[in-house]
């Protein structure tokens, strides 16, 4: 299918221009297509795997909800819709990157990017690449990073896709999305709505989600036009509003209440030629929070953060097997808040990436990265990694990387605390992958190791929290990927599973760290017949310490739990101009009672139904 | 029929066994030992908040009574706890809240959840109890202390006072408040007079917080001053305080650097922990501050403490693992016990 598509792309920009040199590869369409290059091209050693449009669809629509039942990665949300946190690979919330358009979009404030606050309607796929990506993307991609991609079509099209939905708790959601374009220019335009009284019953107790109401707009332009036959400006917009009361515990409800506007914009102009591209990005991202204590307050606590990135990029082919990429960004972070004054921050990165495909069968890269901030040293840090095909079936692929996390702002700089003579966080790890592909079914395994010194942990110190680089941890692991396809007559049949074995634990006291399960699954089934299609989640997350004591009892652990969703969906209208169809969604169908966060109760069944039309 | 019925119930009976191991997850099951009448009790903030007991005699311990005795929690963040007569009321304060429990045997008799807004601490006087309230954190002219009236567990009054109202010791016929400032900072104890609520104020140093009525009736006052994070570090004191005429004895500063954190009194002398984590006693005649300390503490984080005969009584907070309560046999300065306690133990107290 993709192939098709690109083909297709290929096509359709090589009968656009015809004075222009012919692309005649996958790789300057990427240039073309994506934002983020170096997700395709520079990690031929590392796990990927993509969720098309199709599945960010008939999954929720927000981050948390899409990976909790289609990846490897472990979350815990505050209640749902709350703050929600990933661990990837047993690693931490700030140490796992999301990347909007081949950009770092975590909050300099926490280091943590809160997964409901992103929406996943407005994108063309989402990426999740395992193993570290500090190379690539800089400070936090240790146990792995998200991928948020928009890609631009230039081809004559025009489409619109309406959605609206109704659920339980009085959750209203629509979006609208447009995506127009010629041979020499391209826009989408998408905005997505929902609102949500979330005021689920907490199940085995006569109390509700009292103060969980929410509502959130994300707006996301993208444009893209050719100036020349070679030269191409894009530029990628995208908003986040997002207004949400916090939930409380079962015991003691919250009163407060919690704002977010986060604005990304993006320019880029590329220069594509045959054998030396060049492009220069220049990105303004803006995260902002308030934060209330009451309802009725109007007294608040806020942080924002400013940052430019300027970034220019060149990329070398030298043949046809061996090219470079390399890159100087320059970074300022300016922030201001609260609880930390007014600091900023400025950071000179130089990375260069070498890829070099050896025979058809045997490819590696070696990539190398080195950062200049101003308030600290952070470290050299490398990555190898290579995939050797052994047979059609079969192949293995390995990396190993030196990654690294910067101190927050709120590490550096928060009042009181906040200590500056903090150093990156600093990890190194192995990974081995195997893929074997059988035409219907495909299946990856992964195996493994991460250990990071000099971990930021906020300690007592004379009455003051303060965060010192103290602890060490070691995190290894399996994982299980399957995905499977089979056709037969007009039934179709889609099945997709993970399974992830995770140890995690401090290196000095071997407890395994709090919040990573040992065991998480989850396997998806789509059916399709005809009109009518279906599907059926599953999701199971093994037992948790809430503490670092690894004491198994009510105040210190979490119970393992499974949630099951089930899914219908009827096509009433199938035209190539017009197409319409109506949806219906139970989740939690066995309405069992479960928490990932302790004392924060998740909701019980509920269902949603969801129009959708496409001219 | 009978003969696919037998299989089938057989098979219901082994459906239902397998699917009952939910219960198994809890390693151990703690049964209540029914009376808490005689021992220490320590209360952990959170979350999840709980309360230990440890045996008189400290042969024993329990953790999480109260959850064992009442199946629920209390809720965050469990700030303090106050006696009188059969009864404890625990304050919680993020949810507002006292949970009023048999101080023997923990079962619940009633919550107060309307009146208080982040409840703090709470002292009796005449069948009334008077609660310190921050208000709205944020919001530092909204502070206030509650009247509570106890035959029928209502909020009847409230007495505006300065911002962050902390401690409550009522004694004779006032009620002193140790203004240690909430989120911010303060440098005042207000008085109550409890028969006309008039508010009195006195200054001390910065952060006033513990307060005891010593033996020769007066009120002693400690003051942590500013830390040196702060930019502008003050000096820390113990205040003497004439409690008819509102007016400071005597009032013995600590040298810049040095900071009082926790104060207990037992057997006419007064034990304090300093930022040094030691522990000084002084008498109540002494006419400075000691120079040496009488224990220098080992724990982590020293969060409450609490003397009872020779027992020194210290908190050792953790809050991310179970804290740890260590007893000190003060005559010798030597550990002689240790138990585990909650999340974020910080207050101990005798029943």
């Amino acid at each position: 299918m993709k192939q098709i598509f690109f083909l297709f792309l290929l096509l359709s920009v090589c009968v656009s221009g015809n004075a222009q040199t012919p692309i005649d590869s996958i790789q300057k369409l990427d240039e073309v297509v994506l934002s983020d290059v170096k997700l395709k091209q520079y990690a031929p050693g590392y796990k990927i795997e993509v969720l098309k449009d199709s599945v960010l669809k008939t999954n929720g629509r927000s981050l948390t909800s899409l990976l909790a039942f289609n990846s490897n990665i472990y979350f815990k949300e505050n209640g749902y819709g709350m703050v929600s946190s990933p661990s990837f690979r047993g690693t931490n919330a700030s140490q796992t990157a999301v990347i909007w358009n081949g950009i770092p979009i975590n909050s300099q404030l926490n280091g943590q990017a809160d997964f409901n606050t992103i929406s996943t309607s407005n994108y063309s796929d989402i990426a999740i690449r395992s193993g570290g990506g500090s190379v690539q993307y800089g400070s936090g991609a240790i146990g792995g990073s998200i991928h948020l991609n928009n890609n631009l079509q230039f081809t004559s099209h025009f489409d619109t896709n309406v959605r609206v939905g109704y659920g339980s708790y009085d959750t209203k959601n629509g979006s609208i999305s447009s995506s127009y374009g010629g041979d020499r220019w391209s826009v989408i335009l998408g905005i997505a709505y929902v609102d949500s009284e979330n005021d689920y019953p907490y199940l085995g107790t006569s109390k509700k989600n009292v103060n969980g109401a929410y509502n959130n707009v994300d707006v996301n332009l993208n444009l893209g036009y050719f100036v020349t036959d070679n030269d191409v400006i894009k530029l990628y917009h995208q908003s986040f509003v997002g207004d949400r009361n916090l939930s409380g515990t079962i015991s003691t409800p919250s009163q407060s209440h919690y704002k977010d506007r986060n604005h990304r914009s993006l320019l880029e102009w590329s220069h594509l030629a045959k054998n030396f591209n060049y492009q220069v990005k220049v990105a303004h991202l803006q995260e902002n929070f308030k934060y209330f204590g009451t309802q009725t307050t109007e007294n608040y606590s806020y942080g924002k953060v400013n940052t430019l990135i300027v970034k220019p990029t060149f990329n070398f082919r030298f043949t046809e097997s061996i090219q470079l990429k390399t890159s100087v960004d320059y970074t300022k972070y300016t922030a201001e808040g609260t609880s930390f004054g007014s600091p900023s921050r400025s950071n000179v990165s130089a990375t260069a990436l070498l890829n070099h495909r050896l025979t058809k069968a045997f490819s590696y890269g070696v990539n190398l990265r080195k950062d200049f901030t101003s308030s600290f040293e952070s470290p050299l840090v490398i990555s190898v990694d290579t995939e050797y095909e052994v047979s059609k079936h079969y192949s293995i692929q390995l990396n190993g990387s030196r990654n690294y996390r910067v101190p927050t702002f709120n590490d550096l700089y928060w009042q009181p605390g906040g200590n500056l003579d903090l150093i990156p966080e600093s990890s190194y790890q192995i990974d081995l992958g195997q893929k074997a592909d059988f035409g219907f079914v495909q299946l990856k395994l992964n195996a493994y190791y991460i250990t990071t010194e000099d971990l930021i942990v906020w300690t007592p110190n004379k009455g003051v929290w303060t965060p010192r680089n103290i602890a060490a941890s070691e995190s290894y692991g399996a994982e299980v990927e399957l995905q499977s396809e089979y056709q037969f007559n007009s039934h179709y049949f889609k099945l997709n599973g993970h399974y992830s074995y995770t140890v995690s634990e401090n290196s000095t006291t071997k407890k395994q760290l709090m919040y990573v399960p040992f065991h998480k699954a989850n396997v998806s089934l789509a059916y399709s017949f005809k009109k009518m299609s279906m599907f059926f989640q599953y999701a199971f997350n093994g037992d948790v310490f809430t503490t670092e004591d690894n004491i198994k009892d009510r105040f210190s652990s979490l119970p393992s739990y499974d949630v099951s969703n089930i899914g219908l969906e009827y096509r009433i209208l199938e035209k190539p101009q017009q197409q319409l169809s109506i949806a219906a969604k139970v989740n939690n169908l066995f309405d069992k009672a479960y928490q990932n966060v302790a004392f924060r109760p998740m909701p019980n069944r509920n269902f949603n139904i969801q129009i959708h039309y496409k001219f | 029929m009978k003969n696919i019925f037998l299989p089938l119930l057989a098979l219901l009976i082994l459906t239902f066994s397998c699917s009952s191991d939910d219960d198994t997850f809890y390693e151990e099951v703690v049964i209540p030992k029914g009376a808490y009448e005689n021992g220490i009790i320590v209360s952990s903030e959170g979350g999840p908040s709980s309360i230990s007991f440890i045996s008189e005699d400290l042969s024993s311990s329990e953790n999480n009574i109260y959850f064992n005795v009442n199946n629920e929690d209390l809720g965050v963040y469990l700030q303090s706890v106050g006696f009188h007569n059969d009864l404890a009321y625990i304050i919680t304060d993020t949810n507002h809240t006292i949970t009023i429990v048999n101080r023997n045997t923990f079962e619940k008799v009633g919550t107060i959840t309307t009146g208080l807004q982040t409840p703090r601490y709470i002292s009796f006087l005449n069948g009334k109890a008077y609660v310190s309230n921050w208000g709205d954190s944020a919001d530092g002219t909204d502070d206030f202390v509650a009247v509570l009236d106890l035959s029928s567990n209502t909020v009847e009054n409230t007495i505006p006072v300065g911002e962050g109202p902390e401690q409550v010791l009522a004694n004779g016929d006032k009620v002193f408040v140790s203004h240690k400032g909430g989120w911010g900072t303060n440098n005042i104890v207000s008085i109550i007079d409890a028969n006309s609520n008039i508010v009195d104020t006195i200054t001390v140093n910065d952060n006033p917080d513990e307060m005891i009525i010593n033996n020769a009736g007066e009120l002693v006052v400690l003051s942590s001053g500013k830390e040196a994070w702060t930019g502008t570090e003050t000096l820390g004191a113990i205040a003497k305080i004439d409690v008819n005429n509102n007016t400071v004895i005597s009032n013995f500063e600590f040298e810049m650097g040095v900071h009082p954190n926790l104060m207990d009194y037992a057997n006419g002398t007064l034990y304090f922990q300093t930022s040094e984590n030691k522990i000084y006693t002084m008498a109540d005649t002494d006419t400075a501050l000691p120079t040496t300390s009488t224990i220098d503490l080992t724990t982590a984080y020293t969060y409450g403490m609490a003397v009872k005969g020779d027992r020194l009584f210290v908190a050792d907070a953790s809050f991310s693992s179970q804290s740890e309560v260590v007893v000190y046999d003060l005559p010798s300065a030597t550990e002689t016990h240790s138990f585990s306690a909650g999340i974020g133990a910080s207050k101990i107290y005798f029943n």
